[in-house]
């Protein structure tokens, strides 16, 4: 956990069922505390190059090591263990309809076997800074899209990630929107040190915020560096006191969506 | 807080299709046990019947009083003995020989001993056997308790069948359920959900069928099982008779479908880890 490298990638390949190239010979390194655009092409392969990293898809060459270790030969559980740690953003919001809000937040606490209590408490707090808290009890498709993508976002920080991947999770947020949740991001970032991975097309976001830039074109990675001195910064872990964490990050999400 | 636990969800039509498949395996099983129950508890209560009785047939007049003396020294052993007479043999015989006069002539004599033991039948029958005839009643029904033997093995393969149809249906739901979820199983995924989680929320969908399914075929199972049984002691003789279902046997058909149940869910724990192995 504590490798300087978070995300390591050595010559890894991988295609399509029917045998083309999605990604080919990708290496790079990336540190803790990291904030990285990905971006590129429709079907360049950002969203691959996510799962890749997230181990919901596996290369067919090459070697990827998350936290230090080797994912080549990880058991299933292994692998559910080591996404303990990570969360993943995606712009359809991967909900689940016939489970409420409050449920679909709640899930990753209840697959790490949190206490009801304490499940209970963290949504709640968790809803309340995303501006959804009396939303709870209401089903995701009765939400707009911009509420149902705070959601998603709730769900995948409520962990208090070490490494977050998002795809293109402004994509269907208008520009106000979108650059409160990219506001989020950043803060989440600066305040608890966490590696953020963010898919997007979006130029304006590109030019707005000078993070350094991943490239998918033609099968291959290139790295941009940015335009900023920050020194990386070190993944605090889960803050033991969460409301620190959420009211950190609280002001963020006020109106996010509501529009 | 309205809260919904299981990822999994199944539509009405979907759950009714399940329960009642489940219904109607647990119910197909129930009925064998309790059949296969009834007609072991009938073969016991047959044997034990017969166990006590012997027929012994003197053919040699002389022999008479030996087997007298042998029955004499052993009135301890022995509750009761009936002599049958010539006349009573006669009757029993008349539908084969019809009148004759010259029957009598050719009858032996015999009796009909009942023992306080069936275990001194043995001793009882070597000391009787060099001078008579010795035919335990048990040997002259054991036709009737090898048919019912042969029953009850019937009965308990078509338990076996049953309960691998149930298995086989079990497994078949898991797949279709982990077939139709699968946003929610990559969901789970995402989210860092171990395959023991993801095979708990299945055995949960599993178990509430199964539950339901086993108390659904067992309410239903229990008065055909009566039924059987009243039909049964309605034909008053013979091994049909005889078949019952004491207080255990009742129990053992209450504790097949909860065992029913437990195979279910244990079923779908292996095919859930199955198939997300091979993902």
């Amino acid at each position: 956990m504590e490798s300087e490298t978070v995300i390591s990638f050595a010559n890894v390949s991988t295609n399509y069922d029917n045998g083309h190239d999605i990604l080919t010979d990708v290496s790079f390194n990336i540190g803790p505390g990291s904030f990285y655009f990905l971006t590129g092409p429709s079907g360049a392969g950002k969203t691959t190059l996510l799962r890749l990293i997230y181990q919901l898809h596996k290369p067919t060459r090459g070697h990827i090591k998350l936290f230090g270790q080797d994912c080549d030969n990880m058991s299933r559980n292994d692998i559910s263990l080591l996404r303990h740690k990570m969360a993943i953003v995606f712009q359809e919001y991967s909900l689940i309809s016939h489970m409420t809000v409050f449920d679909n937040v709640a899930l990753p606490l209840r697959v790490r076997g949190f206490a009801p209590d304490k499940i209970k408490k963290i949504v709640t707090k968790t809803l309340e800074w995303v501006g959804l808290g009396k939303f709870a009890n209401v089903y995701p498709l009765e939400l707009s899209g911009g509420q149902q993508q705070r959601v998603s976002v709730a769900r995948a920080i409520i962990i208090q990630p070490a490494v977050l991947l998002a795809d293109e999770p402004t994509g269907n947020l208008d520009d106000e929107n979108a650059s409160r949740l990219m506001e989020l991001f950043i803060q989440m970032n600066k305040t608890f040190g966490t590696t953020i991975i963010l898919a997007t097309h979006n130029k304006k976001m590109l030019e707005t915020y000078k993070f350094p830039i991943i490239t998918i074109d033609n099968r291959h990675v290139s790295f941009a560096k940015a335009n900023t001195s920050e020194s990386p910064r070190k993944w605090k872990g889960p803050q033991p006191q969460s409301q620190n964490y959420f009211s950190e990050i609280s002001k963020q999400f006020e109106n996010i969506g509501n529009s | 807080m309205k809260k919904t636990k299981l990822v999994f969800s199944l539509v009405r039509e979907q759950s009714n299709f399940m329960t009642t498949v489940m219904s109607i395996l647990t119910f197909l099983s129930v009925l064998a046990f309790g059949i296969a129950l009834a007609i072991g508890g009938g073969v016991i209560n047959w044997n034990n019947q017969w166990e006590k009785y012997a027929t012994v047939q003197v053919t040699k007049v002389d022999n008479t009083k030996i087997v007298k003396k042998v029955f004499e020294t052993n009135i301890d052993k022995i509750e009761s003995v009936k002599e049958i007479s010539k006349s009573e043999m006669g009757e029993r015989m008349k539908p084969w020989v019809s009148n004759g006069a010259k029957l009598n002539d050719y009858l032996p004599q015999m009796f009909e001993i009942k023992l306080k033991d069936a275990s001194d039948m043995k001793m009882i029958q070597e000391k009787i056997s060099p001078h008579a005839k010795f035919l335990t009643h048990t040997s002259a029904v054991k036709n009737s308790m090898t048919a019912g033997l042969k029953l009850v093995g019937i009965t308990i393969f078509i338990l076996i069948i049953m309960l691998i149809s149930i298995g086989v249906c079990v497994s078949h739901i898991s797949r279709n359920i982990a077939m139709l979820h699968r946003h929610e199983l990559e969901i789970l995924n995402q989210v860092g959900a171990s395959d023991k989680f993801i095979a708990r929320q299945m055995q949960l969908i599993v178990g509430k069928i199964s539950a339901i399914a086993a108390l659904i075929g067992f309410t239903i199972a229990c008065p055909i099982i009566s039924l059987i049984l009243m039909t049964a002691h309605s034909a008053r003789v013979g091994l049909m008779a005889t078949i019952s279902l004491n207080g255990t046997d009742w129990i053992m058909l209450c504790v097949l479908p909860i065992l029913i149940v437990i195979f279910s869910v244990y079923i779908t724990k292996q095919t859930t880890l199955k198939i997300l192995s091979n993902k």
